[in-house]
């Protein structure tokens, strides 16, 4: 076993339409917004770097990454929720989650983020349902809504969002003619 | 560990381990027909019917034990000699071993209860076996003690019936002055059988001058009719055993007997000795006798100080042997067995079972080390320090070392899927009504087990299409000149670090006129094209082509060929056709030994670098300066389509000039991959991409490079259908829809 951050027992929360329970998550900037990930299914969080980039993939699929020996497939979360493309800076981390597929085999996953913040502890409470419409992505992506320093805090719903089988058949859509034709 | 999930466990295992004996028991079964000597075999056999039967017992798996119980009681009776060998037996224990198989693979899926329709079917099985057991003549008995007791008459002598003793008798010098009287043991004799034959053996009597009236001189030679053993016989002699030489030997059948009995002796018994006592072959007086004759021989000669006369102390079994205390095939029965029970715990020594995902974790940890080594490496030549440098290089060496004995470890022989096919041709040949024997050569060339695995359909489809198509009816076979039987060989042998599996029949051979009829009315090619044989035989691999006249259920219907080659090229491997009509057919297919590491050729186009695996790799040249953004370049007067890897990849290259062309080949095919910069060979373990790349084209897996990095490995077959693909798209003129989401 390497010494991964590994949090719990790995399971991964898959709450789908219903709010968020509260607990332990990190917040993160991405295109100027603030979201959130619940920390259980992060592993850790690395610079970026030394990505290779795979060909013929859908623009949300960055590349790959060396992980310890395990190839890593990276997401751009921006490109996923459709907002364009995200721009590689000085603080730009990946954030790498553990996702699990239908197929039951856990699959770690690498998300670029603009910058990482801090881990912060969310109550029930403060936990709003997420809108029907108007946060600006999809809303079965969103499992919450959390207000913190006056500011919301978007939720997301990891299981959706980093849908292994989802974006599987996306890509499937959109491969066939390579991009640079 | 709760008593539930010990349980759980110790049935995984007798499971595993009854799949283990079944198989070994069919390729038995399969074998036993043209087994001269099937004892061994037929043994074997029943141990695994056996063990089984026993197993199930104590996980309370009745159905299995009723229905393997009465197996073994057939087999008990083909043991005993009671039923001879046939193929209508073999015929029949077949199914029955089909049938324990399918309900020990009920108890894997959890099944432990008896399934009614099952039992039926075993009963049906049953019925049939049972048909043997009841048919059974008595003049047919005489199977399997024949061979040793045949060979024994001949050693011994002709008169000596069953049952019988022989035995030597020189008494004692003292005897009368003891008080024993040789005839008074005589006439005890008779009281434990009666005596057959009895010759005095007076050849000790001195002159008459010279005897000494108290002194005995006599000998006998007796052949006893005794039911008795040998230990009770000897009882009678009990009181002049120290004075006396006395040897019993059992005769005919009774030697039959003990080889019978050595052979069922349990295999802890590995001292010679000790089996020979067992067996009641000799007594534990004679075997004490025998030692300590030894121990004699060993001092003295320590005692001298002589080591040759060491070496030569005669062993254990000799020394019995001299003394008449066995006879020889009792003896090397006996030996037989003692290497039986060496060899088996030298297997067991030396081969462990072990969690093929451990193995596979230890695997890829290595090639993380192997990684990581490289990039220590790499960081050494910064430093101008010799000493460090040295080091770094000697691990280097090691790891890749350790890299090769991890790999050996997944190396699993061929021949455990070649087995599988006895039962299939003999299976199959049946159904078709065709002669046809299998066989088998290489079967222990090693390759690794992934491939293994993955080989045995292609393979299936491949025998049975030999089978079915490749091999004639015995009277078109007769009509051609060739044996009636048919043969088909299965052969694998390594090659230039690939393993080569062929599939050879003495068939009809491929029909190339056939074929290209058949390509020209399906537009595969054109009438009037000129095709090598080579590229004709290829036809054969296209999707639902078939020249079979007629349809059967084996196969004929065209789908077959092209997902073996889709298979086969799924596993880094190639499949070529040799043929020659009226001749046979061969199949050769090529695959790597493992599927773990390959053998890549390093290319870098702008920022990437991108591995070719070498094998499709056939030469580098550069591009002439003047081909421009050409889709084609001369390659010595052959035309070349170029492939930009900066295009298709999607990758910025900066360079404008200086390009070079790497020579790749894929199904007869050549295409030049147009890159940046060489780099050179590197061996390196792949990683697959994972489920999100399931769709990616062009792509085989990715390795990581020793600076860390990660680099894509080319797949060239798929990139070669892209390209074509891509192509047509182009000639249609139909821009394709692009969505990146």
């Amino acid at each position: 076993m390497t010494a991964m951050a590994k949090t719990h027992e790995g399971l991964p929360v898959t709450p789908s339409s219903v709010s968020a329970d509260g607990g332990q998550y990190l917040t993160f900037v991405l295109g100027g917004e603030v979201y959130a990930l619940g920390i259980l299914n992060i592993k850790e969080i690395i610079a970026y770097g030394d990505l290779t980039e795979v060909p013929m993939m859908p623009a949300f699929v960055r590349g790959v990454i060396n992980l310890r020996g395990s190839v890593v497939p990276v997401i751009d979360l921006l490109a996923r929720f459709g907002k364009g493309c995200t721009s590689i800076a000085k603080r730009t981390g990946i954030v790498i989650v553990e996702t699990s597929s239908e197929a039951d085999d856990n699959q770690d996953i690498g998300i670029v983020v603009d910058a990482v913040n801090e881990v912060v502890d969310i109550g029930r409470r403060e936990i709003e349902p997420p809108p029907s419409f108007g946060a600006g992505i999809r809303p079965d992506f969103i499992s919450g809504m959390a207000k913190r320093n006056g500011k919301f805090v978007i939720l997301l719903n990891n299981a959706r969002v980093l849908s292994v089988d989802e974006m599987t058949a996306l890509s499937g859509m959109s491969h066939g003619v390579p991009a640079g034709e | 560990m709760s008593f539930d999930e010990e349980m759980k466990n110790a049935l995984k295992t007798f499971t595993l381990e009854s799949l283990e004996l079944l198989q070994d028991m069919e390729e038995h079964l399969l074998n036993l027909e043209d087994d001269e000597a099937p004892a061994e075999r037929i043994n074997a056999i029943f141990r695994a019917a056996h063990t089984i039967k026993g197993s199930s017992g104590v996980f309370g798996l009745t159905h299995i034990v009723a229905f393997t119980h009465v197996v073994e009681s057939v087999l008990d009776e083909l043991r005993g000699g009671r039923i001879g060998v046939g193929s209508e037996l073999v015929a029949a224990l077949l199914p029955c071993c089909d049938h324990i198989t399918l309900l020990v693979r009920n108890v894997v899926d959890g099944r432990t209860e008896e399934d009614a329709a099952l039992t039926a079917e075993g009963k049906q099985l049953l019925d049939e076996l049972n048909a043997f057991t009841q048919a059974a003549p008595a003049d047919k008995a005489v199977t399997e003690f024949k061979c040793p007791r045949e060979q024994l008459q001949k050693l011994e002598n002709d008169s000596v019936k069953d049952g019988n003793w022989h035995l030597s008798l020189r008494f004692g010098a003292d005897s009368f002055r003891d008080g024993m009287d040789p005839l008074s043991f005589v006439s005890y004799l008779r009281t434990l059988g009666d005596i057959v034959q009895l010759v005095t053996i007076c050849q000790a009597l001195p002159p008459a001058d010279e005897m000494d009236p108290e002194t005995c001189y006599l000998g006998f030679e007796i052949e006893l009719k005794s039911s008795a053993g040998k230990a009770e016989i000897e009882g009678v002699f009990e009181f002049v055993r120290e004075s006396s030489i006395i040897r019993i030997l059992p005769y005919g059948s009774g030697i039959g007997e003990f080889i019978e009995l050595i052979d069922e002796l349990p295999e802890n018994l590995s001292y010679l000795g000790e089996i020979l006592v067992a067996a009641g072959a000799i007594t534990r007086h004679e075997l004490d006798d025998a030692l300590h004759h030894q121990q004699n021989k060993m001092q003295t000669a320590r005692e001298q100080g002589n080591a040759e006369a060491e070496a030569a102390v005669p062993a254990l079994g000799e020394i019995l042997v001299k003394y008449q205390a066995v006879s020889e095939p009792v003896l090397n029965a006996a030996l037989e067995k003692q290497k039986q029970v060496k060899e088996k715990k030298n297997q067991e020594a030396q081969s462990i079972r072990v969690d093929a995902e451990r193995l596979d974790k230890l695997i890829d940890l290595i090639g993380e080390l192997v990684i990581a080594g490289a990039g220590v490496n790499l960081r050494s030549r910064l430093f101008a320090d010799e000493g460090l440098k040295e080091m770094t290089g000697e691990t280097m060496r090691l790891i890749e070392e350790v890299r090769d004995g991890a790999l050996q470890l997944r190396m699993v022989p061929i021949g455990t899927t070649f087995s599988r096919f006895q039962r299939v041709v003999r299976d199959v040949s049946k159904e078709l009504g065709k002669g046809i024997d299998l066989i088998v050569t290489g079967g222990d060339t090693e390759v690794d087990k992934s491939v293994v695995e993955k080989i045995g359909d292609p393979l299936m489809h491949l025998v049975r299409n030999a089978m079915d198509h490749g091999i004639e009816t015995a009277d078109v076979r007769l009509a051609c000149g060739k044996p009636a039987r048919g043969s088909l060989t299965l052969k694998a042998y390594h090659s230039s670090g690939s393993i080569v599996i062929e599939v050879s029949d003495d068939g009809g051979g491929l029909n190339r006129e056939r074929i290209l009829a058949k390509a020209v009315e399906r537009g595969l090619i054109q009438a009037h094209d000129v095709l090598s044989d080579h590229e004709v035989y290829a036809l054969i691999f296209e999707p639902g082509f078939s020249t079979a006249q007629t349809v059967s259920n084996l196969s004929g219907r065209g789908v077959g060929m092209d997902v073996v080659k889709r298979n086969v090229t799924a596993l880094r491997g190639n499949i070529e056709v040799d043929s020659r009509l009226g001749a046979g057919t061969t199949m050769r297919i090529h695959l790597p030994l493992t599927l773990a590491i390959i053998d890549g050729f390093l290319v870098g186009v702008g920022k990437a670098t991108f591995v070719i695996p070498l094998d499709r790799v056939i030469e580098c040249v550069a591009l002439p300066e003047d081909a421009g953004e050409r889709e084609y370049m001369d390659l010595r007067g052959e035309v070349l389509p170029l492939v930009w890897l900066s295009q298709v990849f999607d990758v910025e290259s900066h360079q404008q000039r200086r390009h070079n062309v790497v020579v790749v080949e894929h199904a007869g095919n050549k295409a030049g991959f147009v890159v940046d910069r060489l780099q050179g060979e590197f061996q390196t373990v792949i990683k697959p991409l994972g489920k999100l790349f399931t769709y990616i084209k062009g792509v085989a897996g990715s390795t990581i490079l020793g600076d860390g990095k990660v680099a894509l490995i080319v797949d060239v077959p798929t990139l070669f259908e892209f390209c074509e693909r891509a192509n047509r798209h182009a000639e249609h003129a139909l821009p394709a829809p692009s969505h990146a989401s």
